[in-house]
This record gives C-alpha cells, structure tokens and sequence, in this order.
C-alpha cells in the first residue's frame, strides 16, 4: 500500500471517530426535536450555520460538482447554483411558516393541516423513499474515495461508511450535536480549499491555460484504466499502447494510432499515452476548451429542455429534503431563522465557488478523467496530480480523502437519522427506543444493499434525480398546504402519489441504465419538468372535487402559520403528542 | 385530536384574521416574496434561454476563453446571495416591524 493510501486511511479514520465521539459524548439519545431547541439556546448564528452547511454539503457536492464541472464546463455550473437557489426557496416559501405550525417533520406537517392518518403514512413512505435514495449516492462515493485512494475494492468503502454512520447514530445520533456538523463543515471546506489554492499557485506560476485551441494533452506519459465501456472522441491522430477489447479486437500491449473519429473501449482495458498527446474525452463531452467554457455547446441536444427541468428539481426539491427541513428548527426565532439563512448561503457559496475552481483545475491536471470518464474521482487526484507523489503530495491527498468522508459521514447520518425516526414512529408502531436501533440498521442496510448492485451514475446527478422525487412530492404538498386554504387529504394524497411514482419510476428507470439521449431520454434523467407540475395540477384538480372535505379548521391552521410567533397561537405540537422514547 | 376544540373557540384568532394589522403583515410579506421568486426564476430561465437561443451572444470572448455566459453563469450565484440579503433587509425593515405592530394590539386589546 503506498504513503497516501495508509495516511488516508488513518485520516478517514480519525474522522470517523471523532465525529462518534464527539457525537456520544454526554448525551443521552439526542434525537427529539426538542432537543434541537434546546441545542438552539447555547449556538449562536455562525455555528448553526455552518452545522446546516455541514450536513447539506454531501458527497455531490464535494465530488460530484467537480467532476461534473471537469466534463461539461459551464453547464454543470447548474448543479451548484440550483443547490444553492433551492435553500433560498425553502427560507422564502417554508421556514417560518412550518416552524409556526410546530411540526418539524413533512409527516408532522401533513397531519396537522389535513389530519388524515393515510397521508401521513403516504408522506412516510416518501420520506423513507427519498432518503434511501439519497444515502445511495453517499456510500457510492465513500466506495470511489476507497477505490481511488487505496486501491481496495469499492465495496469495502462502501460497507466501511454504512457500519460508521448506523454504529454513530446508534451511539448518540450526531443529529443533536450542532458542534460536530460545524466542525465537518469547516473541514470539508479547509480539505477543499487547500489543494484549490495550491492548485492555483501551481496554475498561476506556471504555463498552462484554459485558451488551448485543440483537446487537453497529457502533460506526462499516463496510463489510464478503464472501468466502463466508453466511446471516446478523437479530434487529431494520437498514438498509444492498448491491452484490452479495443475497437472491437482484443489486444496485448498493442501499439496504436488513433485517427480522428469515434473509438470503443471495453471495461478493463489499459491505455498508455506519451506526454504530449492529444486526450481522448468521452463521447458526449465538450473537447476543446472554448466549448467547455461556452453554454450549451453544439452535440448537445436537449439541452434547454434538460436544464430547466435540472433548475426546477434543485429549485423546488432542497425544501422536500427529510435532513434539511428538520435542521432549520435550531434557530430561537424567525430574526435568528433569516440571520442564519445568509450565513448559510454565504458558507454555501463559498464551498461551491472551491468545488468549481477545483472542477476546472482538474481539466488541466487530471485529464486522463476525461478519458475513463470517471470524472468524480477529480477532487480526489487533484492534489497527486499537482504536487507529484511526494509527502506534501500524499499528506494532501489523505486530507482531501478524509474531508470527502466527512462529507459522507454528515449527510448520511442526517438521513439514517430522519429515516429511523420516521420508521419507528410510523411503521414499526411505538417508537421505543429499541425500534430505533432496528430502524437506524434498516436505514442503513437497505441503501447498502442497493449501492452493492446498482449501476454508479455521476453523482451529481444521482442527488439531481432525488431532489426530483422531493420536488414532485413534498413542495406541492408544502406549499400549497401553506399558502392555499382549498387544499384536501384526497387531493394532497392524490398529487403527491402522482408526482412520486412519475419521477421514481423515472429514477428507476435512469439507474437501471435505460434512458438514451432522445428527448424522452432526458426527460428520464431530468423528471421534474414533467412531474412537479403534474403534481401541482393532481392536487389542486382532486382538491376542487373534494372540496366539502376542506378541514373545518383550515383557516386556523393557515392563520396559526402565517401569524407571527409569540401571539399564543403556534404551539409545540411534541408537547401535545407527548412523544413516546423521546 | 383534544386541541381542536379549544382552538376553535379560541376568540384571539378571530381577533388576529379580523385587525387590519394582520392585512397589512400579510400583504408586505407577499408584496416581496412573490414578485422577486418570479423575478429570481425569471432571470434563471432567461439564462438558459439565451444560452438556447443566443448562443453567437454568450460565446462572445471577454478575456481570453472568458465568454459572457461564463460571467454571467458566476453571477447566478452572486444574484442567490442578493436576494437572500435583500430579504432579510426587508423582513427586518418591513416584517418585523408590522408583526410588532400586531402583537402589540393583540396584547393590548386581549
């Protein structure tokens, strides 16, 4: 095993456990919501933020943004800024209303606008759908950092993160420990930070550019695996050495001379290319530096239809997200709500802007990503890729290897967190604490086992398709349950299983490998155009026809969530249920 | 559910539905939060409509490979962090003020 390998493993290590310690600390099982306001006593606005920031900013952003940004350029400057709009959305629309209404949970929500004990269980089953489809991506990428980093094989990482993140929560939950997600923030945002601005001391100093004319070339001989069949573009004659089923025959350390065109790789065939050589990029990727930077280069259709779509799911699904709604009760009040919110957005925002320099130094660095068009590992061989296998080399690699883990470790466990609640209050019956722990382990086994067979997409548009599914589910619900007093049980029930089984059966379909690059296809890939609006139609359509069934205390929910706090009206709705085990 | 029935006859929130303070905070909330969600989505759209439909536009070079769709890509994150500042301006400038006004009729007059 190489010095990067064992030094990443001792910081992943040390990051997990100290994020349990810290976590289990003097705390009896910290989960209730009630907790959270007590923790919002003693934390001021800057720490809350950045535990907010810690625990949205998963392993999408902190690897998939880069590579995305690597491959598509200025397009992919999407993902992030919607990631960012979709809070702000949430702080407009939702925060202080739902904060009003005293549930802390959509579930919670659902039942104390419509009182209908079947949306409830409907909201339930989505909470859990979306969560494990969003702890997918998160233990994928904990996979890839292993793979990458120590050559192990992925499925270790992947089982290695699921065991942390169910041992932690079980331990204590770092769900109530502001102080645990703030320092991962930070973390994640020095262990990003630190090999950008290297990176571009490095970019600065020396002669590369992004004005190239032709394709990126390898600025030394590289040898590159690949782990997926890949079409691969070629522009201008490249020269190479090639084991494996290449262009359709299998070959042994043949010499090669690519001509301009496109050429087909198999999974595990090798590449060797000289330094100087023109870089292969994979089909569908802009090739020369102008179209990377330009919007919407030529060769790629749809693209109108497929970012609006990618603009509404960020947009709209951030507020349907089961660990980010919960997280905003931590303010004492709706002044310290909004102080927090710009603190968050600027704390967010400077953790994309990292992402997409970082993104963007990688084309100069790590080309050889274009190549096997495994473009999430560029965050993590950037700091390798610049500084040479040296020790300051291997020492920022383990760094950047550990604040990936953190990000998984965050997020993860926000959502192990939310799920576990949600399945032992509402599916397994009583909410004793020992059906936590099996809840806890059932949220975390199930995503394990579908990450072990699941096909890898790119993990920004993995989370990409899951805010889909919380833009056509949870938003309609919300925001017409908060802003529209016709609003029923039937029709809430009626959109929300609408909008869910459109964009979850697009997501089922887009991982099992199906959709193609047709218009239909990118409406696969990118349900939300389709799917929130029929939602949103579903529910007000369904609600017109039952309109004798408008709860007779709408009006009084709608007022108890629009009136200011502190009248006497909102009320803690845990106080009144008495939560059992909490 | 027991608090159904003590909220119904709850005279404060007739009160609250009735006072024309409780007009005015909800107009002032949505006099900004609708018109600048629409102006926000709007300049997002137009983004990628140009991108669309204007493409000799956004390509046009600024600095080197530096086009003006790469600028103003930048700028959505810039315009995100504006409008969530000029919120909070306004709530505390506007909002706040109007739900005082309110608490303090409610608590006065009850």
């Amino acid at each position: 095993m190489t010095t990067t390998a064992i030094l990443a493993i001792v910081a992943m290590g040390l990051v997990a456990v100290a994020s349990a310690v810290i976590g289990s600390i003097g705390v009896r099982v910290a989960r209730s919501t009630s907790d959270f306001l007590v923790a919002s006593r003693t934390v001021g606005p800057t720490a809350n933020a950045s535990a907010i920031s810690g625990e949205y900013l998963s392993a999408a952003s902190f690897l998939g943004i880069a590579g995305l940004i690597l491959r598509d350029g200025v397009d992919a400057l999407w993902y992030p800024v919607g990631y960012a709009a979709g809070y702000l959305a949430l702080v407009l629309f939702v925060a202080a209303p739902l904060r009003r209404s005293g549930a802390y949970t959509v579930p919670d929500f659902a039942e104390a606008r419509l009182r209908s004990p079947v949306l409830r269980m409907v909201c339930t089953i989505f909470v859990i759908i979306i969560g494990w489809l969003y702890l997918l991506p998160q233990l994928q990428g904990a996979g890839l950092t292993i793979a990458i980093v120590t050559s192990l094989p992925s499925w270790t990482g992947e089982v290695a993160a699921a065991v942390v993140v169910v041992a932690t929560v079980l331990l204590g939950g770092m769900r109530s420990i502001t102080f645990v997600q703030a320092f991962q923030y930070w973390f994640k945002f020095a262990a990003l930070a630190l090999p950008a601005v290297i990176a571009l001391v490095y970019f600065v100093g020396g002669d590369r550019t992004f004005d190239r004319p032709a394709p990126p070339v390898f600025t030394a001989a590289t040898t590159v695996s690949i782990d997926t069949d890949v079409q691969l573009q070629v522009r201008a004659p490249v020269d190479l050495t090639a084991t494996g089923l290449v262009d359709g025959v299998q070959r042994v350390s043949a010499s090669l001379r690519w001509e301009p065109g496109t050429h087909t790789v198999k999974a595990d065939a090798t590449l060797d290319f000289l330094a100087g050589s023109p870089v292969p990029i994979v089909a569908g990727a802009p090739v020369e530096d102008a179209d990377w930077l330009t919007p919407f280069p030529e060769g790629r259709p749809y693209g109108l239809l497929a970012t609006y779509s990618l603009i509404l799911a960020t947009f709209l699904g951030t507020m349907g997200l089961p660990h980010v709604l919960v997280r905003f009760y931590t303010n004492p009040d709706g002044r310290a709500a909004r102080r927090t919110a710009v603190v968050v957005l600027a704390l967010i925002g400077a953790f994309y802007m990292t992402v997409t320099l970082v993104g963007a130094l990688s084309r100069l660095y790590t080309p050889q990503l274009l190549v096997s068009g495994d473009t999430d590992a560029a965050v993590l061989l950037l700091p390798s890729a610049v500084l040479g296998s040296s020790l300051a080399g291997a020492i920022l690699g383990a760094v950047v290897a550990a604040g990936a883990w953190a990000a998984f470790l965050s997020t993860s466990s926000g959502l192990v967190v939310s799920i576990a609640g949600v399945l032992s209050t509402d599916l397994l019956g009583t909410g004793r604490v020992r059906d936590f722990r099996l809840s806890a382990v059932l949220a975390g086994a199930v995503p394990l086992a579908l990450s072990l067979f699941v096909t890898r997409l790119d993990f920004s548009e993995a989370v990409a398709l899951v805010f889909a599914v919380a833009a056509s589910t949870f938003c309609p619900l919300l925001l017409l349950g908060i802003w529209w007093r016709g609003l029923t049980d039937r029709g809430a029930i009626a959109g929300v299983l609408v909008g869910g089984l459109l964009s979850a059966g697009a997501v089922g379909v887009s991982l099992a490998g199906i959709a193609d690059s047709s218009w239909a296809g990118v409406l696969l890939y990118r349900p939300a155009l389709v799917s929130v609006p029929a939602a949103f139609l579903v529910m007000v359509g369904v609600s017109k026809l039952t309109a004798k069934r408008v709860p007779a205390d709408a009006d009084q929910v709608l007022l108890q969530l629009h009136a200011p706090e502190r009248l006497g009206l909102s009320r803690d709705r845990l106080a009144e249920r008495g939560r059992p085990g909490g | 559910m027991s608090t159904t029935g003590e909220r119904s006859t709850g005279t404060i929130y007739e009160q609250v539905q009735a006072s024309p303070e409780f007009a005015d905070l909800r107009s002032r909330l949505r006099r900004f939060v609708f018109p600048m969600s629409a102006a926000f989505l709007a300049w997002y759209l137009l983004y990628v409509l140009l991108a669309s439909y204007a493409p000799a536009f956004m390509a046009t070079k600024v600095a080197g490979n530096i086009n003006i769709g790469l600028i103003f890509g930048l700028l959505q994150f810039v315009s995100t962090f504006v409008i969530t500042t000029l919120y909070v301006r306004y709530a505390n400038r506007n909002i706040d003020p109007a739900a005082e006004r309110l608490r303090d009729r409610i608590e006065g007059g009850a």
